[in-house]
């Protein structure tokens, strides 16, 4: 009898928990092809080590971005591997409980859905991200009391406000921490005439990315391609300069924090003044972005003490207690 | 007459079974709701979140969203 499945399948990373046994997976969310024939070389963190540094034949890719599915195929191979890995088979099909971003297309709902089910589910049921987030983060969302959180993703940023089990506001954008590498890539590219891959981007944003100013900033050598000469070149990189390269997208997720916010029942809103707003997800660790969410709401901005593991507990709670929470399940509602 | 009278009861009896089937669904609102809500409870979440120690983070993308 298979043991039934949550899964947080993130643009960044994928995290699996199982029915009674907790988290038993979490990886990156890519997968490594070979161009020619299609067959899959690696996943996961094995994959993701290949992204920027392969052979023309073979292709690392993230088959998700902005939370959704962009390549349907990859997305179902990439699940089913997945799904053997913690040992779901033909004979063994479990049910399966997954997280998607809360904006997210009927089309774009069905894809992940029918992907699942393709790749050994019995059953799949979505769930919104920031619901399992505030499951997972332990908020008091069984009481009549405004939580509030932030899910900040590689691909997608939602805010919602929950009261008793349910979604009361929702304000969700398709920016997350990819868009703050990308900013960073196309700045390097733009300032300094050096071309960097999305990995060198993303330890720039980690070594010196920050939201807000910080005390401990530190300068940064990056090394790329010279686009006029074509050779290696060292570039320093202030903390201010990333920040000025990043503005665009943080201010975006701020703008969203703030929509939802004004969405929330004036009843709901004071909770949040005493309780404050979670954060949760990985885009949340960049530096100074709690601080600048503080600044710009006048509310406490909380981080949560499993960003990174938030949504899948949350999720994994709902499959612990299927029959009980099978109504918070997308469509179920509605 | 007769064909009266068993309309009459057919009508008596949906009149009954719909009574009693609305009365039954509004309790299961309750119901579900009730379980949804205690389900929902920091003491019923607290062994799966406390599951977070098996978790076994990605050594080089934990900065990552999911």
């Amino acid at each position: 009898m298979a043991r039934d499945l949550a899964i947080d399948l993130g643009t960044a990373n994928t995290l699996v928990y199982m029915k009674g046994r907790g988290i038993v997976l979490n990886e990156p969310s890519v997968i490594a092809l070979n161009r020619q024939t299609g067959e899959v070389l690696a996943t996961g963190r094995e994959a993701w080590q290949m992204i920027g540094r392969t052979p023309g034949y073979i292709v690392a890719v993230r088959p998700l971005r902005g939370g959704a599915i962009t390549d349907f195929e990859i997305t179902e191979r990439m699940i089913r591997l997945l799904l053997q890995r913690v040992g779901v088979s033909r004979f063994t099909r479990p049910k399966v409980v997954i997280c998607v971003p809360s904006a997210i297309t009927e089309v774009e709902r069905r894809a992940v859905t029918d992907a699942a089910r393709r790749a050994g589910a019995a059953d799949a049921n979505l769930i919104e991200q920031p619901m399992a987030a505030a499951i997972g983060a332990d908020l008091p969302i069984d009481e009549p009391v405004g939580n509030m959180v932030i899910d900040i993703g590689g691909g997608t940023s939602e805010t919602a406000v929950i009261s008793l089990g349910g979604i009361v506001a929702l304000e969700a954008v398709r920016v997350g921490s990819f868009d703050i590498d990308a900013a960073i890539q196309n700045y390097v590219r733009r300032e300094h005439g050096i071309a960097i891959g999305e990995r060198t981007a993303e330890e720039i944003k980690v070594a010196i990315g920050s939201a807000d100013p910080t005390h401990d900033e530190n300068q940064a050598e990056v090394r790329g391609r010279d686009l006029m000469t074509g050779l290696p070149k060292t570039v320093i990189l202030t903390p201010e300069e990333v920040r000025s390269a990043i503005e665009d997208v943080v201010s975006s997720i701020v703008s969203s924090v703030i929509r939802c916010l004004s969405k929330a029942p004036p009843e709901l809103s004071q909770d949040f003044l005493v309780r404050g707003m979670y954060l949760v997800g990985g885009g949340g660790l960049l530096r100074g972005l709690a601080e600048r969410i503080e600044r710009e709401t006048e509310v406490p901005v909380r981080m949560s003490n499993v960003p990174l593991e938030a949504v899948v507990l949350g999720a994994g709670h709902v499959i612990e207690h299927y029959e009980a929470l099978k109504g918070m399940f997308m469509g179920a509602r509605r | 007459m007769i064909v009266a009278v068993v309309v009459v009861a057919i009508v008596v009896v949906a009149v009954i079974v719909g009574l009693i089937l609305r009365g039954r669904t509004s309790a299961d609102g309750v119901d579900s709701f009730r379980r949804q809500i205690d389900a929902l409870s920091p003491e019923a979440r607290r062994p799966t979140v406390d599951q977070v120690k098996n978790v076994e983070r990605p050594a080089d993308d934990d900065d990552e969203g999911s």
